[in-house]
């Protein structure tokens, strides 16, 4: 990655659960049980699929899901409007893993701000590169 | 986009600005000191129009300020306005340990 200090990092947040995968992404992924920690919504966890989510009365965010390995991985995108009719662009990514006591290790990675239709200041470097290697081949 | 003045500043558009990488490096550039478009053209392999017009877009969301002496301008970063941006994230930087706390109450209170 090439980001510097003057782009917006990610955010990385790593939680030890006492709960076994399988109950955490239940918990990622139902309706009802997504209502009770990030807010209304219809999610489905299939990749594709895009749901409506309220984390805030009045401010809902558009997500579609990114990706979807059951009781490993769910990656969504977020995209919140800002106060000028435009929309920032996010990503919102929740991994499981086991852990050796029956629990889970959730990390929670919410990455990739930039404005709805730019490039992410990831992308735009990863694109540069694809680039130089395309005009490598074509040579 | 490129033609709006500093005070319309808004968050979109400082991510904008920022997510083409050769703006990314002349605001870093504009960082260290002030520089004329020939001093930060010497620094670029891009023609000095392109250069201005990304020194344009920069100015638009108040990423860059201009200072004119008789005939040079001069540029340079003005980090204050990557505040929406930070603040921005900030906000979810509070918002998800917050709705963690409310993860796990709901995992305790699941049936198996």
């Amino acid at each position: 990655m090439s980001d510097t200090a003057e782009t917006p990092q990610d955010i990385v947040l790593d939680y030890e659960l006492d709960e076994a995968p399988e109950k955490v992404w239940r918990a990622l992924t139902r309706p009802e049980l997504v209502a009770a920690w990030l807010g209304p919504n219809d999610i489905e966890a299939e990749v594709g699929r895009r749901f409506s989510l309220e984390p805030t009365p009045g401010k809902p965010v558009d997500c579609e899901v990114l990706e979807a390995d059951p009781e490993r991985r769910l990656s969504y995108l977020w995209r919140e409007a800002d106060e000028r009719g435009g929309a920032v662009d996010s990503t919102v990514t929740f991994e499981v893993t086991p852990t050796p006591l029956g629990g889970s290790h959730l990390r929670l990675v919410h990455s990739g701000f930039r404005a709805a239709g730019a490039g992410s200041m990831t992308d735009a470097a990863n694109d540069n590169t694809l680039m130089q290697r395309s005009l490598k081949w074509a040579a | 986009m490129i033609n709006m003045a500093p005070e319309s500043l808004d968050h979109t558009g400082v991510f904008r600005a920022l997510a083409d990488p050769t703006r990314r490096a002349v605001f870093e550039r504009l960082m260290s000191s002030e520089m004329t478009v020939s001093d930060l053209t010497s620094g670029f392999e891009v023609s000095q129009p392109a250069i201005s017009q990304h020194l344009a877009a920069l100015r638009g969301v108040g990423l860059v300020s201009e200072r004119r002496t008789g005939r040079f301008a001069f540029y340079k970063a003005e980090p204050a306005a990557l505040a929406p941006l930070v603040d921005w994230i900030d906000r979810y930087r509070a918002f998800w340990p917050e709705r963690i706390e409310r993860l796990k109450d709901v995992l305790k209170g699941m049936d198996q």
